[in-house]
């Protein structure tokens, strides 16, 4: 088989599973009014396993509520429409996958590693006073292009790891040795393809070149993020390896070792709770 | 992290050892409490709970040898995750910097301030 090109993983994005038709719907009501988004709450209410999902999340002690909530609607009064939309978003993608298609892939150790990356970039986020449900779900999707090109090119991609084993180089470059496309480019599509929000498909875009002219302060975050999860071994991967931190991106969270011990803390914290309730 | 705790099949934990955790049942009821000396008797009654392993404390519990041995397993774990990161290479000053607060981190050194 020819390696793919961008065009090619374009033209298949159709192939890869969908997102529920409601998650896809929500993801594109960020400017619809509010009467349209209390209807959307209640068609999620019909997906009784993402709605309970969802609501674990939502009642995680992350959020601290005094009480339990127990519908979407609830979520929605108490947490705010943009967080709940996050969690239900974070709930649908972890499950949408096929496990198990590429020998070698390890499934549980991709998602372990995007939930530290999530929850690494809502402390970070927390700490800088940016939007913690745009950064938690940045870093939750910033290698779903790995998965994209894992689903639609399974045994190439089992060349990828093979190649990364061999030569001790990251993913990225792996893929491009083998496949060709990166998982940033395959990710970029599929935000596209997912109507994500300008600001996430941007953040997404430039995790792996935060210093780039107007990367933007998400890309820094996802990009440090996802460093600071491989340094902690979450994903508890034997071949674990800690890419190069971009000076620029280290510079601007501007953070002292003591914020950063406690980074690390809440991260581990935050992934013993929030993976249990994704990885079900 | 360092590990003080290990996880022992029932039939291996031997009267006398310590349980480094609260230990309980299926529903969530507390059947014993951290720190317990466990007896015969009580391994005998785990065994009817449906308890088929333990969390126990490691050997001498303050074992400086233990801790010793885990804080070099976990440098060597480090070296390898950090191994692209060449601290002479000053250009890559912010990978080092991570890698050394991870270190202080999993070695739990304070910062001095």
């Amino acid at each position: 088989m020819s390696l793919p090109t961008l065009a090619d993983v374009v033209a298949q994005l159709d192939d890869l599973p969908s997102l529920p038709a409601v998650v896809m719907e929500l993801l594109s009501a960020v400017d619809q009014a509010d009467a349209d988004i209390s209807v959307l709450a209640k068609k999620v209410s019909h997906d009784q396993a993402l709605t309970a999902k969802t609501l674990r999340l939502a009642n995680s002690s992350q959020f601290g509520l005094a009480v339990k909530l127990t519908t979407i609607q609830q979520a929605i009064t108490y947490l705010g429409f943009e967080t709940t939309r996050n969690l239900i978003l974070a709930a649908a993608v972890t499950g949408c996958f096929p496990a198990g298609r590429c020998p070698g892939f390890d499934d549980k150790a991709f998602w372990r590693h995007s939930i530290g990356a999530a929850c690494a970039a809502r402390v970070l986020a927390r700490r800088l006073h940016f939007n913690q449900d745009i950064a938690f779900t940045a870093g939750l999707l910033h290698d779903i292009g790995r998965l994209a090109l894992v689903t639609l090119y399974p045994e190439p991609y089992a060349g990828v790891l093979a190649y990364r084993s061999a030569h001790d180089v990251t993913v990225r470059e792996a893929e491009r040795a083998v496949l060709g496309v990166d998982h940033v480019e395959a990710g970029a599509a599929l935000a596209e393809h997912w109507n994500f929000s300008p600001t996430m498909a941007h953040g997404l875009a430039q995790h792996h070149t935060p210093e780039a002219l107007g990367a933007g302060f998400l890309a820094t975050i996802v990009h440090v993020a996802d460093a600071v999860v491989h340094g902690l071994d979450l994903a508890a991967e034997q071949e674990e390896l800690v890419p190069t931190v971009s000076a620029v991106a280290w510079t601007a969270l501007a953070l002292d070792e003591t914020a950063w011990l406690d980074v690390f803390r809440e991260t581990e914290l935050q992934f013993g709770e929030i993976s249990r309730v994704l990885m079900e | 992290m360092t590990t003080r705790y290990q996880h022992l099949a029932l039939d291996q934990v031997r009267p006398g050892m310590i349980l480094s955790d609260v230990l309980r049942d299926g529903q969530g009821a507390v059947l014993l409490a951290a720190g317990t000396v466990l007896t015969e008797n009580m391994l005998a009654r785990l065994d009817q709970h449906g308890i088929e392993s333990l969390p126990i404390l490691r050997d001498g519990a303050g074992g400086s040898e233990a801790e010793a041995t885990d804080s070099a397993a976990a440098e060597a774990r480090l070296a390898y995750l950090f191994r692209h990161n060449d601290p002479d290479n000053h250009d890559d000053w912010a990978t080092g910097l991570l890698r050394r607060y991870l270190t202080d981190y999993r070695l739990g050194r304070e910062v001095q301030s």
